[in-house]
């Protein structure tokens, strides 16, 4: 029996459907696989947003890599002054860099909107209870809602819980998630410029 | 109800200390009778008493967190742990975290930290930090936190690993980094420090739960001996947990008073009555330990049995 070219695409399609794609998501990310665990099944357009996200990632990281190059280096062994002029060097350069940046640029609609439906399907009340007093506990309310510009040092860091970092998609180690109250920030690891955030992200 | 108890145990603390220093193998046996959940207070001598043994060839450190104010208080406590170290000779200082509140100007690195423990500095006492919440991440690369610009690293003195973990970020990298290091650990004391505390009795803050979810299985699967952290500002002995030690010791620059719950469950001793900080001599199977007051008083004191050589 002779397969036409259109069923063959339809069996090899099929084949990636059944074997293929599940064991992908999995592989993806941890977010990934919670995401299939909760909803049954991680959509086309779920994967993109994702995979657009860690792309903008991504393309930040380069970005940012490129004018660390360029300002004064910070070793092991560093005074505070080094420390400050670091700080101050980097981040000016990037906000230069990134003039225009703003909110949802790396948190589009899409993707905060997975985060938020995510963070809230995850966890049991009792873990959800657990994880906002952590989360609220801190007293960072200072810190402006305000993209490309730096967290103020005087504000708090909260802590960002263990659980909640096991949901979301891995950063690359130079950045990081921080909650700020409800909001969830993205910020540079190495000068806390705030890279964007997106609101209402507490499970 | 406080000052009745704390009355009650100023006689029986204070024998107990001579005790401690007649032999101080002793030590277990007489804090565990002493050990009800009480706020321990005794008066100040002036030689500072010391209930460590003093060892040879043993590791010797001291504990401290939530230091970073540079008030005059900070630097009172310093003064008392730099006369400790007259009579408790330790190299090695271990930063629980907050270590620069508020701005990390270069001027305030000196503030609130560098003059604090500047006597320390000079004689080559060494500090390991870890970051609180108060902390930039940037501290990393400080020269006189030893960090290496790394947020969480390990480091060994003689039969201790000492793993400073970054609690404010605890992803998976992390987790994967202490998983794999504490299982190809053979030294015979793992000492994990932090800054959130898993196990807490404080008012203000208390157990981190979703962050002891996490980590407390891969303590216990790798036999993690004992727990330091800070973010609670006072002292507390957790009674053993899954067969680990819980230490809280958070007052170094800020005091929570009468923070600690009264009859938490948790509990074996506690200090929120004053500031304080830890000494901690490790010989062999047996860690010594010493919490004082800003005062000088010896508010708790004992030693522990490496878990592992008890089975």
């Amino acid at each position: 029996m002779k397969l036409n070219i259109r069923e063959l695409i339809l069996f090899w399609a099929a084949f990636a459907v059944m074997f293929y794609l599940p064991s992908s998501s999995r592989a993806d990310t941890t977010f990934g696989r919670h995401q299939h665990e909760a909803q049954g099944v991680v959509s086309a357009q779920e994967k993109r947003t994702v995979a657009t996200f860690e792309q903008r990632v991504k393309d930040y990281v380069k970005l940012r890599n490129r004018i660390k190059a360029k300002v004064p280096k910070l070793s092991k062994d560093s005074t505070p002054e080094q420390i400050a002029a670091f700080e101050k060097a980097s981040v000016e350069a990037l906000r230069v860099a990134r003039a225009g940046a703003k909110p949802g640029d790396l948190f589009t609609p899409d993707m905060a909107q997975l985060i938020r439906t995510t963070l809230k399907s995850e966890f049991k009340p009792t873990e959800k209870k657990e994880i906002r007093k952590v989360v609220l506990e801190a007293e960072a309310a200072r810190a402006p809602l305000r993209v490309n510009y730096p967290y103020p040092d005087s504000s708090e860091f909260t802590e960002t819980p263990a659980k909640v970092l096991l949901r979301l998609p891995q950063l690359p180690k130079e950045v990081k998630y921080r909650y700020v109250g409800r909001n969830l920030f993205l910020v540079d690891t190495d000068n806390n410029l705030i890279i964007d955030y997106m609101l209402d992200a507490l499970p | 109800m406080r000052l009745m108890r704390r009355s009650s145990s100023v006689l029986t603390t204070a024998a107990l200390i001579l005790f401690a220093f007649l032999n101080p193998t002793l030590c277990q046996t007489a804090a565990s009778r002493n050990a009800q959940g009480s706020r321990v207070s005794q008066p100040a001598r002036p030689g500072l008493p010391l209930s460590l043994p003093l060892k040879d060839g043993s590791v010797r450190f001291a504990v401290i967190g939530d230091t970073g104010t540079g008030s005059s208080k900070q630097q009172q406590i310093a003064d008392v742990m730099i006369r400790y170290r007259e009579r408790f000779p330790f190299d090695t200082v271990l930063l629980l975290g907050d270590n620069l509140y508020g701005t990390e100007t270069p001027a305030d690195y000196r503030k609130k930290f560098s003059d604090v423990y500047q006597s320390l500095l000079d004689n080559k006492v060494k500090f390991y930090a870890t970051l609180g919440n108060h902390d930039e991440p940037n501290e990393r690369f400080y020269e006189n936190f030893n960090m290496n610009g790394k947020e969480y690293y390990r480091f060994t003195k003689g039969n201790v690993a000492f793993y400073s973990l970054n609690s404010n970020y605890m992803d998976k990298k992390q987790l994967e980094w202490l998983e794999s290091e504490l299982a190809k650990d053979t030294s015979e004391w793992k000492i994990c420090f932090f800054h959130h505390p898993p196990y807490s009795s404080g008012g203000k803050h208390g157990s981190d739960k979703p962050l002891r979810e996490v980590i407390e299985p891969i303590f216990v699967k790798y036999g993690v001996n004992v727990v330091l952290n800070g973010h609670d500002h006072f002292y507390e002995r957790i009674k053993p947990q899954k067969g680990i030690y819980y230490f809280v010791s958070g007052a170094g620059g800020k005091l929570r008073e009468g923070n600690v719950k009264e009859n938490s469950p948790l509990t074996d001793k506690y200090f929120d009555s004053d500031m304080s900080f830890m000494l901690v001599e490790i010989a062999k199977n047996q860690m010594y330990f010493q919490a004082v007051s800003r005062t000088g008083e010896t508010v708790d004191t004992g030693v522990l049995a490496n878990q592992k050589k008890q089975k």
